[in-house]
């Protein structure tokens, strides 16, 4: 049987009753008061002091009221719990302004799963009878016609393979690794998606497109519709039978598939195969010397500066965080480990930045907030498609960021913060060039193979 | 306790709110109104407000206090934090809820005359991060231990503890000028800035003081929307001296000799703090952490410790500090230790000094991972007698199956101590909320028989310490009538109506 929001809050319950109010996770660096930084910058949305602990939770920004902080929505998940509380339209609409992004996850000494509080609280709204806004009521009739919430057809969702001449991997039934590729690079960020298969194919990745792939449910686990998530999970496992490896170029998707998915799926199965994010791979193939970059004119001088996604920053480092907690026997012992873990895994993609620098000649520089303190791009948690205002200013306040540090370039690994990053440089007029990683390295040629990586490397 | 009936808000005071402070900061949804709970930390008595207002100016909150008095609708401020001073939760009948976090400008900082200007909104962490930026050779007064978000006036109030508190004294005693604005509709200006022109550079100001009036007052009396506090010196030469010993008398014993210098080495020992190894223990989950004694001692924590941290503008103050200390030290456990062979320094990793004099931090937060909820139950007692504290509470919690966790710090140069039980349980358990108010209304009982004083009494059982006080209580009671005639500050706290 299918778990429920319910289920899962009553799972978290203590998780819930841990939260003391102290609003530490209103923050990024909330435990760094004295953070050197870059002092004080005004930007298209006001002044910001980029010093010590700064004020990072979107929704609290944006809305001001308690209950838009994290620490607020704790304290409603356990006046639910209580009977203090019933779902109504106007609890609904306190929960959905939240982007998801896990800050206030990552700043909490009480390791409180605020993001997983958040989605089932939503879920149980939904299933009390509160009927999701007219935003989310419409991407969910759209993937439940058409298998992807843009309005695609199925049959066009690889028309960027036919188009870019990669048709051949389409169901190549030869391949035991799958590039999924979902909705967004699709439909929208076509550039990741062929981005991504032309830097696979050069490094002679024998892999496959599978027309069966549909939306791997991540707005659906994010907004509250679980229903939908779970036939959408059932499909994708379905299409993807018999693959030993999946790599992903969103953030979201493969945050989806491979967090959330154990987490919704029966208590006695496991994910079939293994998950990597494409740049795992080309970080890998940097490390031990297989990859290398070519010199580029047009990008010599150019100030890059790297936006970490949350779905595949921070959910994973506080993912990794909860899994060796719960392994622990000592975890005064074990959190040092902890932390070693985690900042190994924001260095994966900076390899290649630092790659980058050194071989083509780009200037990285960092951002005041990064890694485990990010600061989100607005875009997710169904943000973007039910509160695009919000949701745009978030991101003009991540672009003011990336201007503080002067950068030219605004460079992530997820399609979904590209466009909303994208838009907002527009609207906002940033003057920034936002990129994938692996569409800078595809687009200006810049990739200098010096051996094929094996296939046991490919799939491990 | 004379009790008085109050009007719960309705759509049309909603109306009046709006018209106040506009659509946008008044609010009666259920979502809002129920986020501004919080059972845990300093109290488990919070409940849901019935309408919350987020004012910006002072004119506003004249406004509101003035319709409310009228109304009958109880109030209750919060500076922007939810657990003490003045930041008390809402609690039984409800009514309107303050949230003042929109007040949140630093107005003046003065070198010169050592004080920031702040509003009640601005948080221990904001105040911090722009001195330590705009003003790094000097440092406010934030409360140690109390998390970023908390407030600097909502400590304040409490008279609470701070950073420099067994130097300089407790926390309230770094104001020196404050605005309130009471129910009556009068907005007074105290000390110095009772004069319409003067600086606020003195506390005592025309006298009497009526400042201290709204000392300890969590929210009663009116609300405070300004207040002058001492800035001091961040000077580069600090460390942490700790000294290890078997028992709390030892502990309480040592901290004496060096505090009772009241010169030199007393004065450079900003904060004196001090406590047992389950202070280090229920930090972890219950299930991920070994409970035996030896596990302690193998990584270097003594049974009972107290750290002091010491600041000074020279090395060569710093140096004679660790040295008067050290010598102190030894002397007592020659002489007068009841346990000598216990007595030992600590050596600290360079890490673990920076570690604990990092401010603000969140090392008060993590109590709740133990078990799920902790609750501080804090109490005042003349430094010579916290041994005996800690040793009844720490029996009791035993008893009843919590850690023994116990903090304890010295204010003023060990003129009093801050002691400070910390109750790990499991709030997703009714009998677990049964044994806290339980332990506390033993303990209480205790207390006051001892005569002790709690640190923020609750409104339930701590309560009895203003029945014990009548005479005082008649006058505190005569002075909020006067500013709050129909006693619709927070009702409840310090057994007001």
């Amino acid at each position: 049987m299918a778990k429920t929001g319910m289920d899962r809050l009553q799972e978290l319950k203590k998780d819930i009753f841990k939260c003391i109010h102290c609003k530490a996770c209103r923050f990024a660096y909330s435990g760094e008061p004295d953070r050197e930084g870059i002092g004080e910058f005004t930007g298209k949305q006001g002044t910001v002091l980029y010093e010590g602990m700064v004020d990072a939770c979107p929704a609290g920004i944006e809305y001001g009221w308690e209950a838009f902080w994290n620490a607020g929505k704790i304290w409603i998940a356990r006046s639910i719990l209580n009977g203090d509380l019933e779902f109504t339209e106007e609890v609904r609409d306190v929960l959905m302004p939240c982007i998801t992004c896990g800050q206030c996850s990552a700043q909490c000494e009480n390791k409180v799963r605020t993001v997983d509080i958040i989605e089932s609280l939503r879920a149980a709204c939904k299933e009390a009878g509160v009927p999701m806004i007219d935003k989310h009521q419409l991407v969910d009739r759209l993937v439940k016609e058409l298998n992807n919430p843009y309005g695609g057809k199925a049959d066009e969702r690889f028309k960027w393979a036919k188009d870019a001449g990669l048709e051949k991997y389409i169901d190549n039934k030869d391949a035991k690794i799958g590039y999924y590729v979902g909705c967004t690079a699709s439909y929208r960020q076509v550039e990741v998606a062929i981005a991504t298969a032309k830097v696979f194919e050069q490094l002679g990745m024998n892999f496959t497109l599978i027309s069966d792939e549909v939306c791997c449910g991540s707005p659906f686990f994010r907004v509250g519709a679980v229903d939908t998530a779970q036939e959408l999970m059932n499909k994708n496992l379905e299409a993807f039978k018999g693959l030993e490896k999946l790599y992903f170029s969103c953030a979201g998707c493969y945050r989806t598939i491979t967090i959330d998915y154990p987490k919704w799926m029966p208590e006695d199965q496991k994910l079939p195969f293994k998950t990597q994010h494409a740049f795992e791979l080309i970080s890998k193939l940097i490390t031990i010397g297989k990859v290398s970059f070519k010199p580029n004119k047009e990008l010599k001088g150019k100030v890059v500066t790297y936006h970490d996604p949350c779905h595949t920053g921070r959910h994973f480092a506080v993912d990794m965080e909860q899994e060796m907690i719960r392994e622990s026997k000592n975890l005064m012992f074990d959190m040092r480990k902890i932390k070693e873990r985690q900042e190994a895994w924001f260095d994966v993609p900076r390899v290649i930045l630092r790659k980058l620098e050194e071989d083509v000649g780009i200037k990285f520089t960092e951002m005041y907030r990064i890694k485990l303190n990010s600061m989100c791009c607005g875009a997710g948690g169904g943000v973007r498609a039910g509160y695009p205002d919000f949701s745009l200013r978030t991101a003009s306040l991540r672009c003011d960021e990336a201007n503080a540090v002067g950068a030219d370039i605004l460079t992530t690994e997820c399609p979904f913060c590209w466009r909303n990053l994208s838009d907002a440089n527009d609207l906002y007029t940033h003057g920034l060039q936002v990129m994938g990683i692996l569409e800078m390295i595809s687009k200006y040629n810049l990739l200098d193979l010096k051996e094929k990586p094996t296939q046991k490397e490919l799939l491990e | 306790m004379i009790k008085i009936s109050y009007k719960l808000p309705d759509e049309k005071d909603l109306e009046a709110m709006i018209g106040i402070v506009g659509k946008k900061y008044a609010s009666n949804n259920k979502a809002i109104t129920a986020s501004y709970l919080a059972k845990s930390v300093m109290g488990l008595e919070s409940q849901i407000p019935d309408i919350v207002i987020r004012p910006k100016y002072v004119e506003e909150i004249r406004k509101i206090l003035i319709y409310c008095s009228a109304e009958k609708i109880p109030v209750s401020p919060v500076s922007a934090g939810l657990s003490g001073g003045f930041a008390c939760p809402t609690i039984r009948p409800g009514g309107v809820l303050l949230d003042l976090g929109r007040m949140d400008r630093i107005i003046e900082i003065d070198e010169e005359n050592r004080y920031a200007i702040i509003e009640p909104g601005v948080t221990n962490g904001t105040l911090w991060a722009y001195m330590h930026k705009n003003h790094p050779d000097w440092a406010p007064p934030i409360a140690d231990g109390a998390p970023p978000a908390a407030t600097v006036m909502g400590d304040a109030i409490d008279r609470g503890f701070s950073l420099y508190t067994s130097s300089v004294g407790p926390q309230g005693d770094n104001f020196m000028c404050g605005e309130v604005v009471f129910p009556n509709g009068d907005v007074v200006r105290t000390g110095s800035w009772a004069l319409p022109f003067a600086k606020p550079f003195y506390k005592y100001g025309l006298g009497p003081d009526m400042w201290s009036y709204l000392m300890g007052s969590q929210g009663t009396m009116g609300v405070i929307t300004k207040a002058a506090v001492k800035i001091y010196p961040h000077p580069k030469y600090k460390t942490v001296i700790v000294w290890g010993m078997s028992n709390p008398y030892d502990m309480q014993d040592l901290t004496l000799e060096v505090g009772k210098q009241e010169f030199g080495v007393s004065n450079h020992t900003v904060m004196v703090q001090g406590g047992n190894y389950p202070l280090v223990m229920a930090r972890w989950p219950k299930d991920k952490i070994p409970h035996n004694y030896e596990f302690f001692k193998e990584i270097g924590v003594a049974k009972w410790w107290m750290n002091w941290e010491t600041w000074a503008q020279t090395q060569e103050e710093l140096d004679y500090c660790i040295k008067r200390i050290n010598s102190i030290a030894k002397d007592f456990k020659q002489n007068r230790a009841k346990d000598p062979d216990a007595i030992k320094p600590q050596e600290l990793h360079p890490k673990q000094i920076a570690s604990r004099m990092k401010k603000p931090n969140k090392i008060a937060i993590p109590y709740s991972f133990w078990e799920a909820g902790f609750l501080f139950i804090t109490w005042y007692t003349p430094w010579n007698e916290c041994a005996e504290f800690a040793e009844m509470y720490n029996a009791e919690m035993e008893k009843r199956g919590f850690p023994p966790v116990m903090w304890i710090a010295s204010i003023e140069r060990c003129r009093q101590a801050i002691c400070m039980p910390i109750i790990c349980f499991d709030s997703t358990k009714d009998e677990d909320f049964e044994k806290v108010q339980d332990l506390n209304a033993v303990t209480t009982e205790y207390g006051l028989k001892r005569g002790w004083l709690n640190y923020r009494p609750d409104p339930y059982i701590h309560i009895q310490a203003y029945y014990q006080a009548g005479m005082y209580w008649k006058y505190l009671r005569a002075f909020k009538k006067m500013v709050d005639p129909n006693m619709i500050m927070h009702p409840g706290r310090l057994a007001l109506p």
